[in-house]
């Protein structure tokens, strides 16, 4: 215990002595830091006031489904922590130069297993809290939660709830390791991805939100009962089901009801942490090792003598610089595991997504309820978006390295290469929010009796918000850069990677509040045969053009300079 | 050949490198030596086109590096002292993509590609990831792709560092020969027998400012008034 906490004080000092830097260019970066992340947690907070306001009292949705698809919501986020934690803790348990130092002292693994995982999930979650007390704060203030309360759910709640998904993810990591040597390392990945992906169809199918609008409507106006009888069974042994009870009974003002679900949560969560520790006890070495194996077997002279897809050795129809970068960044990103893995998930994700609501009966003919259900499926295609274009275009300058002197150096100009990748980038993101976009309009195509409005609209929207995001994301990425970072997922969760993400859910907000309006005008022209003026799709077009195009500006030229500065 | 002409490097209120003129013409071995944060990787990443001088000229092959850096870049080689290879390339990868980035056709980078594997002896693992190659054959993977595009110039810092003696003695013959054969060599290296041995001219930095430049004969004119050997020289000059 004393060395473990002799190396944590080191840790925190190292810690501190980085992120509270006292020279100039630090602080100013700081103070823009914090005014940036305190702007960011007030929107949260009153975008959560305002629509825990919006559902309560203009759809009157009443407590029970409001919480059933918080329920949905956590259900997602608990998937995501657990899938990003499954990633960045397969580079900081198994493949850190910390954890090989450590090997080489007199640690036990189980002690190095413990800082590694805490590390991880300390690093991983932070923004994640914030994030997650601002919508808690918003969303409590409404309801009138005393002061005492908020830190309360946020410590035996929120953070058990995350803790939980994260040590599922270790222990689902370290199966993987320790079977990757017989099965392989890509076949149980792709059982994992399916089993995952299956979990998250299954949930929805047979949670169906449509029935249980259906059947709780049938109870109006007395809507705010606890219907657990329309629950399916299973639902009751989910942790986000039990997050989100608590926060239903603390709505109702019934907290001695919310208490059962907490204690039940903490007692998983801390029986699951214990399960861990033993596990990692017993495994984590043996399955450290594995991956020796696992890197040996890809690394070999006959397998990088082989012709592949893209060889540098075939002709290309491409000018030889373009060519070399192109198969350069292709190879670098499809022989990392972290990479490759975390893209075919979040693909896998996106599919299951689009095939989940493209055949999806929206049914009822209510404009607030409709217009609520558009404005949702459209802020999750810009958030799906913002995330894939944090985790995969931010880190993309950095990812160059210390290697980047090999381009540096050579008669390249940097807006080619600015250039090439955010081309490259641009096609991925692009192709994606296209796909979603149609997806998420088809239903509302369908309910709008053919016209094609929306998908204009989501297709303009997927246009201008993916070139924006890719040009924040590289932009900024190169005037955060860290050459010396090599991890992807560290880079995506840094101190500036957090800033980006902020500035993007900023531009989701405003492109939210700036279509809401027409949107809810052109809602109710349709179900209430009223007159709709088309300009009023034009201003917020121009809006959202102009607001897009100040984004890529700016980021382009910061992008551009960054490049520039001292290697 | 190579020409800086005032060349200041400033870190904020730090002069690294201050007010240094030097020629280099064609076919000379330039050996550039000073003791550790003399300035001398910096000189060379202002050359390299990694750092922007705070004031001064750079010249390389007629081609200044501020107006004109990428005519000056394709006549142009740099090896870092540190080999940083892209991890998930293999060696002849690596060489490949360094040719493309210097804009040669792909039938000359094959050749070349070949010739340098064979030259460099590095065809046991050339087709490995680099992620796996000790500290030597990185070294010898980045020079070898430094000389693909036979280059008119080449800028190397450090290039001994853990070497094993053979690949040294093939790296010191390898850059000999070029600057017989008409390139500029301009060498960095803390082994003062290596630029002794390879050097036709020695410069020595200090503290930012270029406080010894001669001929090997000069050199030996100086050696004199002490004990005869370059480390004498060296150290007092680096004092």
């Amino acid at each position: 215990m004393a060395l473990l906490l002799h190396i944590l004080r080191y840790k925190f000092l190292s810690f501190f002595k980085t992120t509270f830097d006292l020279r100039a260019v630090s602080l100013v970066r700081g103070i823009g830091s914090l005014i940036v992340f305190g702007g960011f947690g007030l929107v949260a907070y009153v975008a959560s006031y305002e629509l825990t306001l919006f559902i309560m009292e203009k759809t009157r949705i009443g407590l029970f489904l409001y919480h059933r698809f918080i329920s949905m919501m956590l259900f997602v986020f608990f998937m995501a922590v657990n899938m990003g934690n499954i990633i960045v803790s397969y580079a900081t348990l198994y493949r850190s130069a910390e954890v090989i130092f450590f090997f080489t002292k007199p640690v036990t693994f189980t002690q190095i297993f413990l800082l590694k995982f805490l590390d991880n999930f300390l690093y991983s979650s932070t923004t994640l809290f914030l994030v997650a007390f601002m919508v808690l704060l918003g969303y409590g203030t409404y309801f009138g939660y005393p002061w005492y309360s908020f830190l309360g759910i946020l410590l035996c709640v929120l953070v058990p709830f995350m803790f939980l998904s994260a040590c599922l993810a270790v222990l689902v990591l370290m199966s993987v390791m320790k079977v990757a040597s017989q099965w392989g390392f890509r076949k149980i990945l792709v059982l994992i991805g399916s089993v995952y992906a299956s979990l998250v169809f299954l949930f929805f199918r047979f949670t169906n939100p449509i029935r249980l609008v259906n059947q709780v409507s049938q109870y109006y106006p007395e809507v705010d009962q606890y219907f657990s009888q329309f629950d399916p069974g299973f639902l009751s042994y989910l942790p986000n089901n039990w997050v989100a009870d608590v926060l239903f009974f603390f709505a109702k003002g019934e907290w001695e009801m919310a208490l059962p679900f907490a204690a039940t949560l903490l007692a998983v969560t801390a029986g699951m942490f214990g399960l861990v520790l033993f596990v990692a006890h017993r495994f984590y070495y043996r399955s450290w090792l594995v991956t020796f194996e696992v890197q040996a077997s890809s690394n070999s002279v006959e397998a990088g003598r082989r012709m592949k897809l893209f060889d540098f050795r075939k002709n290309s129809l491409l000018p030889p610089q373009l060519e070399a970068v192109v198969k350069k960044d292709y190879f670098q990103f499809f022989r990392e595991p972290s990479q490759w893995i975390h893209l075919l998930l979040m693909l896998v994700l996106v599919i299951v997504f689009v095939l989940s609501i493209r055949n999806l009966n929206l049914g009822l003919r209510i404009t607030n309820v409709q217009a609520l259900t558009y404005l949702v499926l459209y802020a999750f295609g810009v958030f799906l978006s913002c995330s894939l274009a944090l985790r995969f275009v931010f880190p993309a300058i950095s990812l160059e390295g210390k290697s980047f002197w090999s381009q540096l150096s050579a008669p390249l100009d940097v807006w080619k290469l600015f250039l090439l990748k955010f081309v490259i980038s641009l096609f991925f993101i692009l192709t994606l929010a296209v796909l979603v976009a149609v997806a998420s309009n088809l239903p509302f195509v369908r309910l709008t009796e053919r016209r094609p409005l929306l998908m204009y609209f989501g297709l303009y929207s997927a246009f201008w918000v993916s070139v924006a995001l890719v040009a924040l994301n590289l932009g900024f990425g190169g005037y955060f850069s860290n050459f010396q970072e090599k991890n992807p997922i560290r880079l995506a969760s840094s101190q500036g990677a957090t800033l980006t993400f902020l500035v993007s859910l900023i531009y989701l907000v405003t492109l939210i509040v700036v279509v809401s309006a027409p949107l809810l005008k052109y809602f109710e022209s349709l179900f209430l045969f009223l007159p709709f003026d088309f300009r009023m799709i034009v201003v917020p077009g121009t809006i959202f053009g102009m607001i897009s195009t100040a984004i890529i500006g700016f980021s382009v030229m910061i992008g551009l300079r960054s490049l520039q500065r001292d290697f | 050949m190579i020409e800086l002409i005032n060349v200041t490097k400033k870190f904020g209120s730090f002069t690294a490198v201050d007010n240094i003129s030097l020629t280099v013409p064609k076919g000379e071995f330039f050996g550039f030596l000073g003791p550790n944060g003399a300035g001398k990787t910096t000189t060379i990443k202002m050359m390299a086109g990694l750092f922007t001088p705070t004031a001064g000229t750079i010249k390389l092959c007629g081609f200044d590096t501020a107006t004109q850096p990428n005519e000056a870049k394709m006549r142009t080689s740099y090896v870092p002292d540190q080999p940083f290879l892209y991890d998930k390339l293999t060696g002849r990868e690596f060489m490949y993509f360094m040719g493309g980035l210097y804009k040669m056709e792909k039938k000359l980078i094959q050749e070349r590609v070949e010739m340098m594997i064979e030259h460099f002896e590095i065809g046991d693992w050339v087709d490995k990831r680099t992620e796996d190659y000790s500290q030597g054959m990185r070294q010898r993977t980045t020079i070898a792709a430094a000389l693909i595009h036979e280059p008119e110039i080449i800028i190397i810092d450090e290039p001994m560092v853990g070497l094993d003696p053979r690949s040294a003695k093939i790296v010191r013959e390898t850059l000999k020969r070029k600057s017989e054969e008409g390139v500029v060599v301009f060498m960095s290296t803390h082994s003062l027998p290596v630029a002794e041995e390879l050097c036709d001219r020695i410069g020595i930095i200090n503290k930012g400012r270029l406080v010894f430049v001669g001929t090997q004969s000069d050199l030996a004119a100086y050696k004199t008034r002490y004990d005869g050997k370059f480390e004498s020289v060296f150290l007092e000059l680096t004092k």
